[in-house]
């Protein structure tokens, strides 16, 4: 029987000494599977409207972490709870349950939209499995939009008639129409300009505050962390390192990691004083 | 004083099946040789066009009007686009991705031997030696790398052998492309330190393009802020970041996230005209909380604010 509750209910995300990763094909002559790790022994709560923002280099397992707690990876060991089940507990079928009930904006808008579905029918598809009529389905749309501050016509475009920032708000409306109780950013800005990251930026926290969910984003970019986040917590080769309140951990990095990332970020725009 | 780089109404556009579409108007910009000037600005403003036309690798669909100098020479006039003697040898080019740029199928020794072949005729081993002192002038061990293909190589070392490759030409005009902006914080630190050592090292002129203010801010001397293809604002780069005078620069100031709280984000809205949108009238119309109603129906010229300050906006007529 999969249906058991988590043992704190206030966790929207509780993971527990969870290793994963993925098997690549390695060889040339004889072929062969070799598995390569990526998360490491990560254990992590996370409460239920907390914004808590994973931060990491390219390859330290961020993306994958968000996979585990998506339900698309299963890990190798350890429990993933999301929103008071543990996932990878129960049959793969009713998985969906639970993950419904995340609202999910991928890392690249260029490459995450269907380029052969209408805006309307990119943003609709959440609600394919709901029970909601067509008539609520459309109002729960337009509502969507209005949330992410598109006009109605956008609803008709295809995606190759948007621009960077037109195609990051449909993606997400798509993630917020069904009502999720959390929402997983995976680099929403890193592909936008200035202008247009500070409108998103805007944008999501007002979507946070109003819909009161849970907001985990993922990003290298540790000023744009800290408008979308309270929490951080800091990834490095598939390990959390550090883990604190945005503020506490800016000021009094613990880990030579977290330090040097700081550091990093510092320098390489600080010679003007500019911070 | 010699100019390394000097446009005077340069313009660029691209043809299309409509008609020509100009990237970038009319922009006289002068880059002095020694110095790190940076062309700053976000997607579609026309700074890579700009790059292109500087290191000489526009595509064949190109139009361009106005002039360009580079060390005193004529590279542009009008029509007429003469690169013959200053590609490679006088400007040379380090891109964006080098991960995508690198010839995934030769070794970082054959990509040398490929080039200065090219470009000097020298023989597998003269472009050996040269490739080894430039490698190690970027912190490189030639040793182990010279062998590698570009995937066995981290993204911070791709980018060094690319830098290290372009300056190999012994070329004294650099082109860095948004060359950090495919890479981490701390990856993004070490080439930039990377950048400044060589310029201060070897005196080339480093022409940098970016669309981070902050990053322009701490490598470069002076800076031209650009909006939909023309020059918004010139200036000392701590002197624009500290005191924007153009409404773009200021709201492209205030809208940069910084590791500070205080300073809250100023979003604003609205994007950018598209190359085909323009009008007679300043591109920043639109979105610009400060528009006269003369902005509407006339481009404000770059006019001159006192000393090396400039900057294209009525209301400092």
């Amino acid at each position: 029987m999969w249906h058991v509750g988590s043992t704190n209910d206030s966790m929207h995300v509780e993971l527990k000494k969870v290793n994963a990763g993925y098997y690549t094909i390695e060889g040339f002559k004889s072929i062969r599977r070799k598995y390569v790790q990526v998360l490491n022994e990560v254990s992590l709560r996370i409460r239920d409207g907390e914004r808590v923002a994973i931060i990491g280099e390219s390859g330290s397992g961020k993306t994958t972490l968000l996979k585990v707690m998506l339900g698309l990876l299963q890990p190798v060991s350890g429990e993933v709870w999301v929103l008071g089940q543990n996932i990878y507990n129960m049959p793969k079928r009713d998985r969906w349950r639970i993950t419904h009930k995340i609202g999910y904006v991928p890392q690249d808008p260029f490459r995450s939209l269907n380029p052969r579905l209408k805006v309307v029918d990119i943003v609709m598809e959440p609600l394919e499995r709901s029970k909601f009529s067509e008539k609520e389905r459309v109002e729960r749309v337009s509502e969507a939009f209005k949330m992410v501050q598109l006009h109605e016509s956008v609803l008709n475009y295809y995606p190759s008639q948007l621009s960077g920032g037109m195609m990051q708000r449909v993606l997400i409306a798509r993630s917020i129409v069904h009502d999720p109780e959390m929402i997983l950013l995976d680099e929403p800005t890193s592909a936008l300009d200035v202008s247009t990251q500070a409108q998103i930026i805007s944008l999501l926290n007002s979507i946070q505050e109003r819909l009161d969910c849970t907001m985990i984003t993922v990003t290298h970019d540790l000023p744009v962390a800290q408008y979308l986040a309270d929490r951080v917590v800091i990834l490095h080769k598939g390990s959390i390192v550090e883990e604190g309140g945005f503020e506490e951990v800016i000021r009094d990095p613990k880990s030579e990691h977290a330090r040097h990332i700081i550091l990093s970020y510092t320098l390489s725009v600080n010679s003007t004083n500019l911070l | 004083m010699v100019l390394a780089v000097a446009s005077k109404g340069l313009s660029v556009g691209y043809e299309e099946v409509d008609g020509v579409l100009w990237a970038v108007r009319d922009v006289s910009i002068e880059v002095k040789a020694g110095e790190t000037f940076c062309l700053a600005g976000e997607s579609g403003s026309g700074k890579s066009t700009i790059a292109g036309a500087i290191a000489g690798i526009l595509p064949p669909h190109t139009v361009t009007k106005g002039e360009l100098y580079i060390n005193g020479r004529t590279v542009i006039r009008d029509e007429t686009r003469d690169y013959e003697g200053i590609r490679g040898r006088v400007v040379t080019y380090v891109p964006q991705s080098p991960g995508a740029s690198l010839n995934p199928y030769m070794t970082i020794e054959e990509q040398f031997y490929s080039v200065l072949k090219s470009l000097y005729g020298l023989n597998k081993r003269e472009s050996k030696e040269r490739a080894k002192v430039y490698l190690q002038m970027v912190e490189l061990d030639p040793d182990s790398v010279l062998d590698d293909y570009p995937h066995e190589l981290s993204g911070g070392m791709q980018q060094r052998a690319a830098i290290a490759l372009a300056l190999s030409t012994g070329a004294r005009i650099l082109v860095a492309d948004e060359p950090t902006s495919a890479l981490d914080a701390h990856l993004r630190l070490q080439i930039v330190e990377e950048l400044s050592r060589l310029r201060r090292e070897t005196g080339v002129t480093l022409v940098f393009i970016s669309h981070d203010l902050l990053l322009a801010g701490a490598i470069c001397d002076r800076m031209a802020v650009m909006y939909a293809g023309v020059v918004a604002e010139v200036g000392g780069a701590r002197a624009i970041l500290e005191k924007p005078l153009h409404p773009y620069t200021l709201m492209l100031v205030e809208s940069t996230p910084r590791l500070d709280r205080r300073k809250q984000l100023k979003p604003f809205l609205g994007e950018p005209p598209k190359p085909g949108e323009l009008t007679n009238g300043c591109p920043f119309f639109n979105r610009c909380p400060s528009r006269l109603t003369v902005c509407a129906v006339k481009m404000p010229p770059l006019m001159s604010i006192g000393g090396e300050r400039h900057v294209a906006c009525w209301l400092y007529e």
